[in-house]
């Protein structure tokens, strides 16, 4: 019952985190790379839950960054609704083997994961972008872009501690999971 | 891995790619929905935002009193030149601008605010205050009264999602003011430097010769853009192997875009 308030609790966080990262400006000094809150969100919930409720997850994480970010250039979609949930299945898949050890309480494989998801859902996006305008742009690769990806898993690096240890605040893990964990 | 857990990552992954099957029109008319469930949201982020503003006023006591000191004598000097009143007047002024431009338009406009802006990474887009309630639909003109926005693209019941000039995507017929048959097709570049964004002219001719300052207008072409609404002006112009290249500065500041029109028709 705990797991599934925890669920519910991370979809409302997750969908609150979309619309406040739109009112976050983008850090000039990183060539004005954006903060993501979302994949640090979905990545301690799929460091924590179990596996079914890690799907429910991935399914309206996904669903609602793709909602949120779709593009309809001259009649069609430019990133089509669902690639999110491909992606957040494969990084939750991943996350539940980390699971048993972030349960024994090894929390940087948080600050790991939320690092590695942020990166990398930016740059699929990019790539699928590029493959798409290849026609029109060619392949563009310069410093603006690295920073663009790079970015906001530095940004990451520093939020998933803070966003774990709040989270673990008020989920109240505890021993009792520890056990859970290791089969007791 | 269970099995049970398998046939859920399996269930996952079809939907996924039913989803990603859909056509475009379910794909906007489940953002569109989205959008106006979030909307409530968004404007109070919006309102939220601007007392955070406020919030960055605050100061220490010792420096609200020197300030305070500073304000009395100031008070009586800006009593004495009736600065106020001035102020009044500027505002005034820049109302009736504003208010002006729309009355003497040839366009029937309907005034919105920007929500947010610059939300994603790679695309260049804002979001308005006015939806299909007040008239706005997709593939409309966004102005403000110094030129071109951009263009509508998804519209909700109270927003709308505006795809700035500055994006790769966006495509607008113009020519070159001044120089006979220098017509070509504006665009943003992929990824744009944060205040700093430029446009590209593409498919000019070779020979056309565009000087720095230059003014670049809309052509027209299409159904989306009217004529005559000013894009940017010519930074340089690069004679290339098959057509000639400008690059442009926007007219419009993004970066301290607030208010803008969207043209919903003609007087």
């Amino acid at each position: 019952m705990k797991d599934v308030l925890l669920t519910a609790a991370l979809i409302v966080a997750i969908f609150a985190a979309l619309i406040v990262q739109e009112f976050l400006p983008p850090l000039g000094f990183m060539s004005g790379a954006r903060i993501y809150l979302v994949p640090v969100l979905f990545c301690y919930g799929a460091l924590i839950l179990p596996y079914p409720l890690m799907i429910v997850l991935a399914l309206v994480t996904g669903f609602m960054s793709d909602l949120a970010f779709l593009q309809v250039v001259a009649g069609s979609v430019e990133i089509p609704v669902g690639w999110s949930i491909l992606a957040y299945v494969a990084v939750g898949s991943i996350c539940q083997g980390l699971r048993p050890l972030v349960l024994q309480g090894h929390w940087e494989l948080h600050i790991l994961m939320s690092v590695l998801t942020t990166i990398t859902l930016l740059a699929l996006q990019f790539g699928m972008i590029s493959m798409r305008r290849f026609e029109q742009g060619g392949w563009v690769w310069n410093e603006t872009v690295a920073w663009r990806i790079f970015g906001p898993g530095i940004v990451a690096l520093v939020l998933a501690p803070a966003v774990y240890f709040l989270a673990t605040l008020a989920y109240g893990r505890n021993e009792e999971i520890g056990r859970t964990a290791r089969g007791y | 891995m269970k099995k049970i857990n398998i046939l859920l990552a399996g269930v996952a992954v079809l939907i996924a790619i039913v989803l990603m099957l859909i056509g475009t029109g379910a794909m906007q008319s489940l953002q569109r929905a989205f959008l106006s469930f979030t909307a409530p949201f968004s404007r109070t982020g919006a309102v939220v935002q601007g007392l955070g503003a406020v919030g960055q006023g605050l100061k220490t006591l010792d420096q609200l009193e020197a300030e305070n000191k500073q304000l009395k004598t100031e008070n009586t000097e800006l009593r004495a030149t009736n600065q106020i009143l001035r102020d009044i007047e500027a505002e005034n002024a820049k109302l009736r601008t504003a208010l002006d431009y729309r009355e003497r338009s040839l366009f029937r406009l309907v005034a919105a605010q920007v929500i947010t802006r610059d939300a994603s990474t790679w695309w260049s887009t804002i979001k308005i205050n006015r939806g299909f309630e007040d008239g706005v639909e997709a593939e409309m003109s966004v102005i403000t009264d110094i030129g071109l926005v951009g263009k509508t693209m998804t519209v909700s019941k109270n927003e709308a999602i505006v795809m700035l000039v500055t994006d790769e995507n966006c495509k607008v017929g113009a020519y070159i003011e001044g120089i006979q048959g220098a017509t070509g097709i504006v665009s943003g570049r992929r990824v744009q430097e944060t205040g700093a964004a430029l446009l590209e002219m593409n498919f000019l001719e070779k020979l056309a010769k565009a000087q720095a300052g230059q003014k670049v207008y809309t052509k027209g072409v299409g159904a989306v853009f009217q004529a005559g609404l000013l894009i940017g002006t010519v930074e340089s112009f690069q004679s290339r192997e098959l057509d000639g290249q400008a690059i442009l500065a926007p007219a419009v500041d993004f970066s301290t875009l607030s208010d803008v029109f969207v043209i919903v028709g003609v007087q």
